[in-house]
């Protein structure tokens, strides 16, 4: 170790009088860019490494196609299809033959019905759930024996109540928004810690009070987990629902390109479902994160 | 008739094997503008007595009684400080004295929102009014639950082992700020606290109450802290009164916990 390398005590006193502002500025500055940099740094090795998956993906997926000889369509084959499906997304010529963008608007418009109803049914229930012994007793039994059946199973008591296959669908996206929100939200109420509760009692809260600045704000980060969970599950259960009731929609699309054989359609269809699925997630851990707070 | 008067209380729960009486034979007479400690080992009822007089618990026996009226639950005459703070986190400080404050009180919104103001100036923390509870120290909480107690203006004032979860430096000042607050009410306010810390006690109180240990503790001893006020920290400790009161306290407290008695031989 050379002299210079050892700081001694006048050394430290020299450069702190050589801090001016300006240099304690500019060393704030710096400080900045290498966090905005290491950030940046961070978030490309993420991108670059997810680029990777993807590739994998493509490669399995080529090798699965020159197997089959093409019969199932390579990514190159699918993804002018692909395209060309995206260049003109709106066209209606008649009702066998619609733009994707329309197949999907209508397929979002029928999740987000049943899934509101069914929102506005269970949290209030899950609510009373949480709160009350007895209603959890009276519901639960209920809710246990319905929620492991497939929502599809509800689509002919649909199709008798409501005459109309566009309903039935809707009813059954409904039926599965039900069961996550409802058990996560009776989850959430029924599990407000002692201490809150306490606070209600010593400061005489109302009723009312007891349910806007306590029982809500506590549960509802629970709450919005449950309709995360639930819309998951509507927009998977929207396609499968839509290739039995026809007509419309991405899932009729999915079948509908499967019998005019055209599977480039079908694995489109696929990844649009992905995408849009992945973007009501991330919509709702964005949520998830807005209605957070820490203890 | 003293302002807050316990008189035969017994406490006791159910249990799968049978019922477990937390405390009995509880008699306590306390003045208005009393400081009042509670003080004995963990699990001998403080917070039983406590919870009753705050009206969290109905007693299985005898009564507490405030001004002469007896108590059925919790009620604006008393202020609760618990333990663990327990402010909302998702309300900001001022938001979380607010509510209390709104719940509690029959005046004008104008009028509520000086009560906040003034109090939160009290305790100095007017300036982090806006901040949620999360983003303030363990101290500064406890200052927002004092806050909020003293807000809706409580004949008493019950404080639940108040700054157990406090460093000794943040201790002694929250201390010395209960007593602030104390003297700017004209040494009006009762407060009744439950701790574990024989200094803490000696230094606030002008009675200690110490419980013998439970199930079904009762009152071992009432000592009477004739101290005189104001204390200063550092010239109390050199007077011989209070060398003689610490050393009965820690008598009081600690004889059952001789070697002896926790079976220990030693062998050489």
């Amino acid at each position: 170790m050379s002299d210079k390398d050892t700081l001694t005590l006048s050394d430290i006193t020299g450069q702190a009088e050589v801090l001016t502002s300006e240099t304690i500025k500019d060393s704030v500055k710096s400080e900045k860019l290498k966090l905005i940099i290491s950030q940046f740094g961070t978030k490309l090795k993420s991108t670059v490494l997810a680029g990777i998956g993807v590739l994998i993906f493509i490669g399995f997926w080529s090798l699965l196609s020159s197997y089959t000889k093409d019969a199932l369509p390579g990514p190159l084959a699918t993804f002018t299809v692909l395209k060309e499906m995206l260049s003109d997304p709106f066209y209606d010529y008649g009702p066998n033959d619609k733009g994707i963008g329309l197949q999907l608007f209508n397929s979002i418009k029928t999740v987000l019905s049943g899934f509101l109803l069914g929102s506005l049914i269970a949290i209030p229930i899950g609510i009373l759930m949480g709160a009350s012994t007895i209603c959890k007793q009276i519901f639960y039994p209920i809710v246990q024996l319905l929620k492991p059946v497939s929502p599809l199973a509800w689509f002919p008591i649909g199709l008798v109540v409501f005459k109309d296959t566009g309903m039935a669908t809707i009813f059954i996206v409904f039926i599965t928004s039900l069961w996550s929100t409802l058990i996560n939200t009776s989850f959430g109420v029924a599990s407000i810690p002692q201490d809150h509760k306490n606070v209600a009692k010593a400061f005489g809260f109302s009723k009312m009070r007891y349910l806007t600045k306590i029982l809500i704000p506590y549960s509802l980060p629970h709450i919005i987990t449950g309709l995360r969970l639930s819309i998951s599950v509507a927009w998977l259960v929207i396609v499968a629902g839509e290739m039995l009731s026809g007509g419309a929609g991405i899932g009729f699309f999915v079948w509908d390109s499967w019998n005019a054989l055209s599977l480039e359609k079908v694995i489109s269809a696929i990844i649009i479902i992905g995408i849009v699925g992945l973007l009501f997630d991330k919509l709702f851990t964005f949520i998830e994160s807005k209605v957070a707070y820490k203890a | 008739m003293s302002y807050l008067e316990i008189k035969n209380l017994e406490i006791s729960f159910p249990t799968p094997k049978g019922k477990y009486i937390a405390v009995r034979d509880i008699n306590l007479s306390i003045q208005k503008g009393e400081i009042i400690s509670i003080i004995g080992h963990s699990g001998c009822g403080k917070s039983t007595i406590m919870n009753a007089i705050g009206g969290m618990l109905t007693p299985t026996g005898g009564s507490v009684e405030l001004a002469s009226e007896k108590i059925k639950g919790p009620g604006p005459d008393r202020g609760i400080v618990f333990q663990n703070y327990s402010l909302l986190p998702w309300l900001t400080v001022e938001e979380n004295i607010f509510q209390a404050v709104d719940s509690v009180m029959n005046i004008s919104k104008k009028e509520k929102h000086e009560i906040v103001i003034q109090n939160l100036k009290m305790v100095n923390l007017f300036e982090h009014k806006d901040k949620l509870p999360g983003q303030l120290s363990g101290g500064m909480k406890q200052r927002v639950a004092i806050a909020r107690a003293f807000a809706i203006n409580p004949g008493v004032l019950l404080l639940d082992e108040p700054f157990g979860a406090l460093d000794a430096l943040t201790k002694g000042s929250m201390q010395l700020e209960v007593l602030k607050l104390w003297n700017l009410n004209n040494r009006e306010k009762t407060i009744v606290m439950i701790t574990h810390d024989i200094e803490e006690a000696l230094f606030l109180s002008d009675r200690i109450v110490v419980l013998n240990n439970g199930p079904a503790s009762t009152i071992r001893e009432i000592v009477e802290v004739n101290l005189p006020r104001p204390r200063n920290k550092i010239e109390i400790v050199k007077m011989p009164e209070y060398i003689a009161l610490r050393d009965r306290l820690l008598h009081l407290l600690t004889d059952k916990f001789s070697i002896e008695d926790m079976g220990m031989v030693y062998k050489s």
